[in-house]
């Protein structure tokens, strides 16, 4: 009944990549194979970075003359886990918090919808880079692994009020189903309703949860980088070639950074930057196909729903619910 | 009396809301090798910025809002989505259209291919614009389309195509999910016993019917529309409304400053949640009429 084909292969290459990038130091050239001039015998000059891509250079080479390739490699794992983790961050704050509110504090709902009534209005492109710009908008001496948590925390807190709401949703939904409204009548308390009744959902809503959350975390992470807010901070040595004012450069060679530091150079190095953009999309597209087929498997319990709902008149209110992704169970009686 | 005391309650909870997520930096300082919490710091500032915002009589108030080109700009971004606004509606609901009536087959792999583009991230789009534009510039050596914006130009035909291409496919995939939905409803049954021809089916009784959806979903559509504005004037370097807002945040402007700026910046979101709003109260109400 249920596939995960999709599933099983698109996490294992996201895997792969990962795991290659972590073992880069093990196999791929230190300094990403760094060369800004290009001499012939008699040592005079025939060429400068960036190069276009060629044999030598499968992707080209910024402007610092390093390997795209190797750069994208291994930068991937900042990306890959820094997405991972502000989504598994984001899913579990919210996703316990939601529930809390549903379950404990109903009234207080309305209250949370409009303290963070903001993110309702304002694209979290733009409330991330107002709350980045402090730590990240300047080249800083703070430590990188307190500006990395910082930024991991602002991550987490742009996503979290609307995954509460959404689980909140959710739960708001399930609470109404008839088995969890017989259970209360028979005197079960909240807890055991969370332990016996909820617990099967939220299981795989979490997934669910995460999986798209990872997208969003992809998204905001590289509009930030073309901003300069990147993952990690700056790095001093900054791009070849600019000294004053310095062009800041990606610390850590995540793919954000990478745009971010190659994005004003579309006109002479397009490669530079299309090549991680086109990495973005190559992950986002993977794990838009678990996010599909993950999806697809929720929805088998919804099938039955939609008939049975057709027969009443409350169609607009009938439709929102069913597009939401939740259900209700048909043993209604 | 009630109602007066929980909207006045509510509005002091959305403007604390406010003061709280946009002064959240503060009470996240970093320090040597942890993450320091100051809560007495964070509380003047947030006491300033609400002094700031009530002092209208002050000369300062609004002071760096009154320097910027403000009325120009925001009439240039607003026009941009106002205008990619209305293409997009009229090119989706044409080409929903066209998907529908095409034969079977050919409707799976035109629903896949409009599916497809739920992935593509804006930014890759946005650069392929900015490569094509420039690789056709230098390949022909005519500027046949303006991109930058330098020299106080303000481009509109890349930027509204840019801008529009993936709101585009979101609102066509939305279209087509619903009117799939509303292909099960008895009366298109009913409407096809009669002998009434597909096409007539559709453009007369079904988009009808789907009307109100579409104008639901329209804000979802505004909102990337919003976004992917801020990110095309920020990379082709154009003078519009968010370019005034960058400066407002990065000169350190005042508080009340960027609260009237960020204000117009939703009004859009404002507006079209409003005719939402209005549309599912008649919604709501011919259909206690009807029962």
């Amino acid at each position: 009944m249920r596939k995960y084909r999709k599933t099983i292969i698109g996490s294992s290459l996201l895997l792969l990549l990962l795991v290659m990038s972590i073992l880069y130091p093990y196999y791929g050239p230190k300094d990403f194979n760094h060369q800004v001039l290009v001499k012939d015998d008699q040592g005079t000059v025939i060429g400068r970075a960036p190069f276009p891509p060629s044999e030598n250079h499968l992707l080209g080479t910024n402007r610092n003359g390093e390997d795209i390739h190797w750069l994208l490699l291994y930068g991937a794992q900042f990306t890959l886990i820094t997405a991972f983790g502000v989504a598994v961050l984001r899913v579990l704050l919210g996703g316990i918090f939601g529930i809390i509110l549903s379950l404990w504090a109903p009234f207080l709902k309305s209250y949370f919808k409009d303290f963070f009534l903001t993110f309702r209005y304002i694209p979290s492109i733009l409330l991330g880079i107002i709350l980045m710009l402090p730590i990240v908008g300047n080249f800083s001496d703070a430590p990188v692994s307190m500006i990395v948590t910082y930024q991991i925390m602002i991550l987490v807190f742009i996503g979290f009020p609307s995954v509460t709401l959404f689980a909140s949703d959710v739960t708001d939904e399930l609470i109404k189903t008839s088995f969890v409204q017989s259970s209360f009548l028979m005197g079960a308390g909240r807890l055991h309703i969370v332990r016996k009744h909820l617990r099967p959902y939220i299981g795989s809503y979490g997934i669910l949860f995460t999986v798209q959350q990872i997208i969003s975390t992809l998204h905001i992470t590289m509009q930030l980088g073309l901003f300069g807010m990147f993952l990690g901070g700056r790095n001093r040595a900054g791009v070849f070639g600019y000294d004053s004012p310095e062009k800041p450069a990606s610390l850590s060679n995540e793919w954000a950074g990478l745009i971010g530091q190659n994005f004003s150079e579309i006109i002479r190095a397009p490669w530079a930057i299309l090549s991680p953009v086109i990495g973005y999309f190559v992950v986002i597209v993977i794990i838009n196909f678990i996010k599909k087929e993950l999806e697809e498997n929720l929805d088998g319990f919804q099938v039955v729903k939609k008939k049975q709902k057709q027969k009443k008149g409350a169609r607009a209110e009938a439709r929102s619910t069913a597009r939401r992704g939740l259900f209700e169970f048909v043993q209604k009686l | 009396m009630k109602r007066l005391l929980s909207a006045l309650f509510r509005s002091a909870l959305v403007l604390s809301g406010f003061l709280f997520i946009f002064n959240l930096p503060l009470i996240l300082g970093i320090g040597v090798d942890s993450v320091e919490i100051h809560f007495d710091q964070f509380w003047e500032v947030v006491k300033n910025n609400l002094q700031f915002l009530f002092q209208i009589k002050d000369d300062m108030y609004l002071s760096l809002f009154k320097q910027l080109d403000i009325t120009g700009s925001y009439q240039y971004t607003m026009s941009i989505l106002l205008i990619s606004l209305t293409g997009i509606i009229l090119i989706a609901m044409v080409t929903m259209v066209l998907i529908m009536i095409a034969p079977e087959k050919i409707r799976i792999y035109l629903k896949n291919g409009v599916n497809f583009f739920e992935a593509v991230p804006d930014l890759l789009i946005i650069f392929l614009f900015q490569f094509f534009v420039i690789s056709l510039y230098k390949a022909t050596g005519f500027k046949f389309l303006r991109l930058y914006g330098v020299f106080g130009v303000k481009p509109y035909f890349i930027p509204i195509i840019t801008v529009s291409f993936l709101p585009l496919f979101l609102l066509l995939q939305f279209l087509i999910q619903v009117i799939t939905e509303e292909q099960n409803q008895l009366y298109v049954l009913y409407v096809k016993a009669k002998g009434i021809g597909r096409l007539r089916t559709l453009l007369i009784h079904m988009i009808r019917n789907i009307l109100p959806l579409i104008v639901l979903q329209l804000r979802t559509v505004i909102w990337v529309l919003l976004s992917n504005i801020y990110l095309v004037e920020h990379m082709f370097n154009i003078n519009g409304f968010t370019k005034q807002f960058v400066i407002i945040i990065y000169q350190g402007g005042d508080f009340a400053s960027l609260v009237a700026c960020l204000l117009m910046l939703s009004l859009p979101l404002l507006v079209i949640e409003a005719a939402g709003w209005l549309v599912s109260k008649r919604i709501k109400g011919t259909e206690a009429v009807s029962l």
